[in-house]
Parts: C-alpha cells; structure tokens; sequence
C-alpha cells in the first residue's frame, strides 16, 4: 500500500467512526432530515462544516494548506443538484453515507453502490455529449464567495457561523 | 423522544465537530479534501474494464479518471470499516436490509426496496457527477 492510501484508509475509518456514533448512517435519519421530521443530519453536517471552514481557512491564511476549488458551472451545479437531490431521496444515503450503512449492517446499502456504480459508468458514455453543452452552462470558473463580495475571506466565515449557531439554538428549541 | 432508545450515539454536534477536525488535519497533514463520487467513476472503470477493456480505453470520462486505487478509493474503503467498528464496539450492528421508515410505507419487500435504491444509487451519482461533486 502506498502512503496516500494507508492515509486514505485511517482518515476514512476515522470519518465512518464518527458518522456512526453520530447515527447520520440511516435511511430513516436521512429520509428524516428531507422529511423534516428529525434533524440530527443537519445539525452533525453543519457542525462539521463550521469546524472545517475555520481551520482549513486557517491553515491557508498560515500558509499551511492550498484550497481546491471548484468550478462554478451554474446549469451543470442546478441540474446535477436537482438529480442528486431525487435520488438520494429514493435511495435515502449519499454516496460516502452508503458505505458506512453497509458498515453497521444496512445492506440496503449495497443495491444502491451497486446503482451508483450504473450511474457514474452511464455518465462516462455521455459525458461527450454534456461536455460542450451542459457542462459549459453558465461558466463562471473557479470563483469563491469572499472573491466575488471583494472581501476577506472570514467577513463570510465569521457571519456563516454566527448563522449556523443560530440555527442550531432553533432547532433545539423546536426539539428537532 | 428516542434519543433514550439509543444509548451508542454521541452528540450529533460533537461527532460532526470532531469530524470536521478530521478533514482539517487531512488537509493539514496531506493535502487531501473529503470526497466519495470519484470513486464510484473508478469503480466503473474497473467494472467496464472487466467486460469491455478496449471501451474504457475510449472513453474520455475513464481516461482523466482512470481506475486506479487511490486516496479517496481507500477513504471510502475506510468509512465502511470506522462505521463498522464503531457499530460492533457499541453493539448497535444490525443486519437490516429494508429500514424502519420504509417498512411502514411500502411493506418489508427486498425487491421493491431493493429496485428503487438501484435507481436511487444511479440518478444521484449522475447528479454528483454533473455537479462535479
């Protein structure tokens, strides 16, 4: 095994241990959170995505880390986030979710990696066609949010998380 | 409400903190973002590769993302072990092949679940792979 693999497969286990404990590996916690009915997604989600905006801008802003942005296609993100979003409804696990289901026994699981697997390989036959149509819709390139506001990057961190915290206090507050 | 039923589980905003930790420290130490749809294009590749090696040869799509074995293969590979070692240390492993929620709408049937998962699985890959995410 090659050292990003090894370091691959303890971050991994590291991530699939803690989507575990944090019970965000169910169908019924998945379809939950679409439903509205139990929120425990959004708030692991949410929490984890704070933690990581903070300290990846951190490392960066200390020159430790280089960001990995990706491009804005904008027909290609709105019609790729509607199919997804149908999907994962009908399948009720996103595609890393999957795997830790099949890990804690939800072999329901496995028939939808295997459609996943359908998915990514008809992408590839007719990816020639979206290529110069759909993936070229509304191209706006490898931008961020700071950038396009002309300011620094943590006039948008800092009110994202002061957002978030309040979302959560809601949602304690309606026993979600 | 069944927060006392499950006695395993950790708070949703500590575990999703601490996992936020950990793609910061992949980050820190390797340069590696968190991410899983790429890995079910190589997947494919190795698939296609099985029936039709001069197919995956042609395509575009599998040659930038050729079916190699690499850190977000394993990562996956990962997510599948942690929640599995997580599950059996605190006893909430079960082999359940048609969940709760869906059992009270549409019945205990494997194939019906079985099929719309399938079709699930597929039409949310395309859309991840659309969006490039």
């Amino acid at each position: 095994m090659t050292n990003d693999q090894l370091y691959g497969l303890l971050t991994g286990i590291l991530f699939g241990f803690l989507l575990q404990k944090g019970r965000v590996l169910r169908y019924d916690k998945q379809i939950g959170a679409l439903r509205m009915l139990d929120m425990t997604i959004v708030k692991f989600m949410m929490s984890a995505i704070v933690v990581g905006m903070v300290g990846t801008y951190l490392l960066v802003d200390l020159g430790l880390a280089k960001l990995s942005i990706k491009p804005m296609i904008t027909g290609a993100i709105v019609i790729g986030g509607l199919l997804f979003g149908i999907g994962w409804g009908l399948f009720g696990y996103c595609p890393g979710t999957s795997m830790g289901a099949v890990g804690e026994g939800r072999l329901d699981g496995l028939w939808g990696i295997a459609g996943m697997v359908a998915g990514a390989a008809l992408f590839a036959e007719v990816f020639p066609l979206l290529k110069n149509t759909v993936l070229k819709w509304g191209d706006f390139g490898k931008i961020t949010l700071p950038q396009v506001l002309g300011v620094n990057h943590w006039f948008v961190i800092i009110p994202f998380v002061i957002l978030t915290l309040l979302l959560f206090r809601w949602l304690e507050k309606k026993g979600l | 409400m069944e927060k006392n039923k499950d006695p395993g589980a950790w708070n949703p905003y500590l575990a999703g903190a601490l996992a936020g930790l950990v793609s910061v420290g992949s980050v820190w130490f390797t340069g590696k973002y968190f991410g899983a749809s790429t890995t079910f294009v190589r997947g494919a590749g190795y698939v296609e590769q099985m029936i039709d090696p001069a197919r995956v040869k042609q395509l575009e799509y599998f040659v930038s993302t050729k079916p190699v074995i690499d850190w977000q293969w394993m990562f996956v590979v990962g997510i599948l072990i942690g929640s599995f070692i997580a599950a059996i240390s605190s006893g909430s492993f079960r082999i359940q092949a048609v969940p709760d929620m869906w059992q009270k709408r549409f019945g205990g049937g494997l194939v019906k679940r079985g099929l719309v998962a399938f079709v699930g699985g597929t039409i949310a890959m395309f859309g991840a792979r659309l969006a490039d995410g």
